[in-house]
């Protein structure tokens, strides 16, 4: 595998990942902005709208049928966020050429159509189509209201909000209705166009790659046009609560959803790589404290586990519990909190931990999105850790190191999902 | 060992039946680091009224005795959970349990062989006590809790309850808090001792392997056991015409969601160039460039394509399109009428353009050895080959799929089920 960055002008990169692993190439971009209050729900209706059509394709009807053409080339965009920051992607995946019943240009027609996609949308009268904002208003609509239909990623949802409110990260990804409201055209194209003037662009390709991509791409007429920037993205902000608060909610539920948010405190050297062996002896497996001893020896839950969010340093436990068992299982998760701080866990649970995590390390260049996602992780921190590397950091880390986090951990937010 | 082949997606596979009658699949992938092994038995969710071939015992069994075989099977005598045994390897290890089968699986970049190890042993050394069984009711009962509160799942349930009157199908896989409370250790066993014979179970594993020698490695962990003689699994008749056109629940969803089933009367014919013309249709009945999906989503109705999915064994089939919409009757007979105009009329550069995006869609799945191990055991137990897809593409031709349309298409095998908002 070979992987090379290349700048294509400032604020603009094309990074290569030549892999001979899969049948398909992948090709990404990522239009990275701050998280605001402001901005959100325009950055939400903005992947919408661009996906409706561009100045070449200009109904989605016609953009289907290219990608059909193309042996069902898969598009897709959405909204992430990044810490404090978010990313609106794109995202094409067609069959390399090697594969296909004759020989076609499918790599170079999937450049074009995601750059004219991201790049090139449907403009008329100096402003996006009125018919395609004021459906894409519609839909986000109803998909912001759809944030309750998962119940888990719900309760999820709602405890990040109580953990950081008023804040750029307790923000929901899709916005918010009554900003939607009053999105014009004219301002969301307006925002647009200051969007492709300043953020900070990250074009990715994965697969087996001709010897001339880095031209096909600088060349495209697209990526020509645009200019060089200077990037303004959000710092992580970083304050600690200290007050410990309890939110409960009501639903119509069979069974109850507890969220608890911690912060993870320590400033120590390589905190993220001790923090993932913290969590993943907490919750992160079958072997987790979490899971054998709230599912395997109390049987009060199907579904519990932990996950780390190591941009804000925080970790989320979940469990899905009959709701008469909510104390018990409350108690249970704070007793596996403070074993932890008490070294209440063996050097072969560390062991343990290192050999899941060193396996979801391996398994990064064996899916394409995934190895995509790991070097734009990097490319954000502004890091250059290679896989192997990641794998060493995680090998030396020590109990009394786990220990260290684990005293610094702090209850910030227990969430209940009730009916 | 047999080599079954596909040239245009360059891969192949080796297929043996060892003595014992297990059927072993190897499908050899250079490149890459991963490696994926999964094993299962015919035994799934449908099977609940069978003959034990040693003894002619006609057996009724609780319903989702299957699914909880799976949980329980990971326990071992030691007191160790193999499971964790695995996990510790730094394995990441599975078992899921459908209508037809339970599988018990790992995939790693790493410790392959002690994962195979301990994979083979656990599958091969049930060890069930009372109190063992007993506790398992309590995590299952949590598990059933939550596709009760699932939409989707009631959505696909009540589907199922609208095309079939009587049918194993229709049983849930993890069956009902009621229902597991009556399975006890002999259940287990007899299941057990009845559908983990090797001759009623099928091994796949993929990733760079050389085909010789991890057939070896794998004959060298079989416990003997006698070749028994098949199953004979009792269902209800299937039955002509469907149960009712509409069933409706309602529960907290922000909007509706919808099934539309179209049930397929015609199991077991030409099985996969059946399935091709069936998965062009779908998408160009409600595919992303079709005029109904344009029309559906000018008007609002639908946000997103449907979800398209043909299920089938030998004792049901059935097309489910899957979607969210305020109006989901609205959905149905613009549905219908769009099928009637392609009965009519069928572009042929839109089959064409169609056929060219499932071509696509197969050769995606060998993407990963996951996806083509998992696709390789689940075909084998519907009594197909997974290359026959790639393999019989150009065999599927536009008069052809016409046929299909006006046999499975039918206006009056049509169902639909409806989560409304509560």
């Amino acid at each position: 595998m070979i992987n090379e960055t290349i700048e294509l002008k400032q604020g603009i990169k094309f990074h290569k990942i030549e892999t001979n692993k899969f049948k398909t190439n992948l090709l990404a971009i990522f239009l990275n902005v701050p998280l605001t209050r402001q901005n959100v729900t325009k950055n939400a209706l903005l992947a919408a709208i661009l996906r409706r059509g561009t100045n070449n394709m200009p109904t989605q009807e016609i953009i289907s049928k290219n990608l059909e053409e193309m042996y069902g080339a898969g598009f897709d965009c959405g909204i992430e966020k990044n810490g404090d920051n978010q990313t609106i992607k794109f995202y094409l995946e067609s069959i390399n050429d090697e594969f296909l019943p004759q020989k076609e240009e499918l790599l170079k027609r999937s450049f074009d159509i995601l750059f004219d996609i991201a790049f090139n949308p449907l403009v008329e009268n100096g402003k996006f189509k009125e018919e395609y904002v004021k459906g894409e208003k519609e839909n986000l609509k109803q998909i912001i209201e759809g944030k309750i239909d998962n119940k888990g990623a719900y309760a999820m949802e709602r405890c990040i909000e109580e953990m950081y409110k008023n804040k750029a990260y307790g923000l929901y990804k899709y916005g918010y209705i009554e900003d939607l409201e009053n999105i014009t055209s004219e301002e969301l194209y307006n925002y647009y166009k200051e969007v492709i003037k300043t953020c900070k662009i990250d074009i990715f390709v994965s697969g087996i790659l001709p010897k001339d991509i880095e031209k096909t791409v600088k060349e495209n007429e697209n990526i020509s046009k645009l200019q060089e920037r200077k990037i303004k993205l959000n710092e992580e902000q970083k304050d600690i609560n200290n007050e410990e608060k309890t939110v409960e909610e009501s639903m119509d539920v069979t069974q109850g959803k507890l969220v608890l948010g911690l912060d993870v405190t320590s400033n120590m050297e390589n905190l993220s790589y001790i923090t993932m062996c913290y969590n993943t002896i907490l919750g992160g497996g079958a072997n987790s404290k979490m899971f054998q001893n709230v599912r395997e020896k109390a049987s009060l839950a199907y579904t519990v586990g932990s996950n780390y969010l190591k941009r804000k340093q925080n970790i989320i436990i979940r469990a899905g519990i009959e709701i008469q068992n909510y104390e018990k299982a409350l108690e249970i998760i704070k007793k596996q909190l403070e074993d932890m701080k008490n070294g209440n866990f063996t050097e072969e649970d560390i062991q343990n931990a290192k050999n899941l995590i060193i396996a979801t390390i391996e398994n990064i260049p064996e899916e394409q999105d995934t190895e995509i996602s790991y070097y734009f992780g990097q490319e954000l921190a502004g890091t250059n850790i290679s896989t192997k590397e990641y794998e060493e950091k995680i090998q030396s880390v020590t109990k009394d190191q786990i220990i260290e986090v684990a005293k610094s951990v702090k209850l910030n937010t227990v969430y209940f999902l009730r009916n | 060992m047999k080599l079954i082949e596909s040239t245009r997606i360059k891969e192949k596979a080796y297929i043996e039946k060892l003595e014992n009658g297990l059927t072993v699949i190897i499908i050899p992938k250079e490149n890459t680091k991963k490696k994926y092994v999964i094993w299962g038995t015919h035994f799934g969710s449908i099977d609940n009224r069978f003959i034990m071939p040693k003894t002619n015992e006609e057996v009724f069994v609780p319903d989702g005795v299957a699914h909880f075989l799976e949980h329980k099977m990971f326990e071992q005598e030691n007191g160790k959970n193999s499971l964790d045994v695995l996990m510790s390897l730094g394995v990441d290890a599975n078992a899921y349990t459908t209508n037809n089968h339970t599988a018990y699986l790992f995939e790693t970049t790493n410790n392959f062989y002690e994962a195979l190890d301990e994979l083979m042993d656990y599958v091969q050394h049930p060890y069930f006590t009372d109190e063992n069984v007993e506790k398992e009711k309590g995590i299952i009962a949590q598990e059933i809790g939550m596709y009760d509160d699932d939409p989707g799942w009631q959505l696909y349930m009540n589907a199922l309850d609208c095309m079939y009157k009587e049918n194993a199908i229709k049983i849930d896989i993890a069956g009902t808090v009621e229902s597991i409370s009556k399975i006890d250790k002999d259940v287990l066993y007899k299941c057990y001792n009845t559908f983990y014979n090797p001759s009623n179970m099928a091994l796949v594993v993929c990733g760079e392997f050389n085909p010789e020698e991890i057939l070896q490695e794998i004959k060298n962990r079989i416990v003997e056991k006698e070749n028994q003689a098949e199953i004979k699994r009792i269902y209800p008749e299937s039955e002509k015409g469907i149960n009712k056109k509409y069933k409706e629940t309602k529960m907290q969803v922000s909007k509706p969601i919808f099934l539309i089933g179209f049930k397929d009367e015609t199991l077991g014919k030409d099985k996969i160039k059946k399935h091709i013309a069936i998965e062009i249709l779908m998408n160009m009945l409600v595919g992303k460039s079709s005029a109904f999906y344009k029309n559906m989503y000018d008007e609002g109705l639908l946000l997103a394509p449907l979800d398209m999915d043909y299920e089938y064994t030998d004792n049901y089939a059935h097309v489910m399109l899957t979607g969210q919409s305020k109006n989901p009757k609205k959905v149905q007979e613009e549905l219908l009428k769009e099928m009637n105009n392609l009965k009519q009329n069928m572009d042929s550069q839109y089959f064409e353009r169609i056929k060219k995006k499932v071509y696509g869609d197969y050769v995606v799945e060998y993407n990963s050895v996951a996806d083509i191990a998992r696709m390789f055991l689940s075909d084998y137990f519907k009594g197909v080959n997974s290359f026959d897809y790639i393999e019989q593409y150009n065999e599927v031709s536009i008069e052809y799929t016409k046929e299909i349309l006006k046999e499975i298409f039918d206006e009056k095998n049509c169902i639909m089920s409806v989560v409304n908002i509560k």
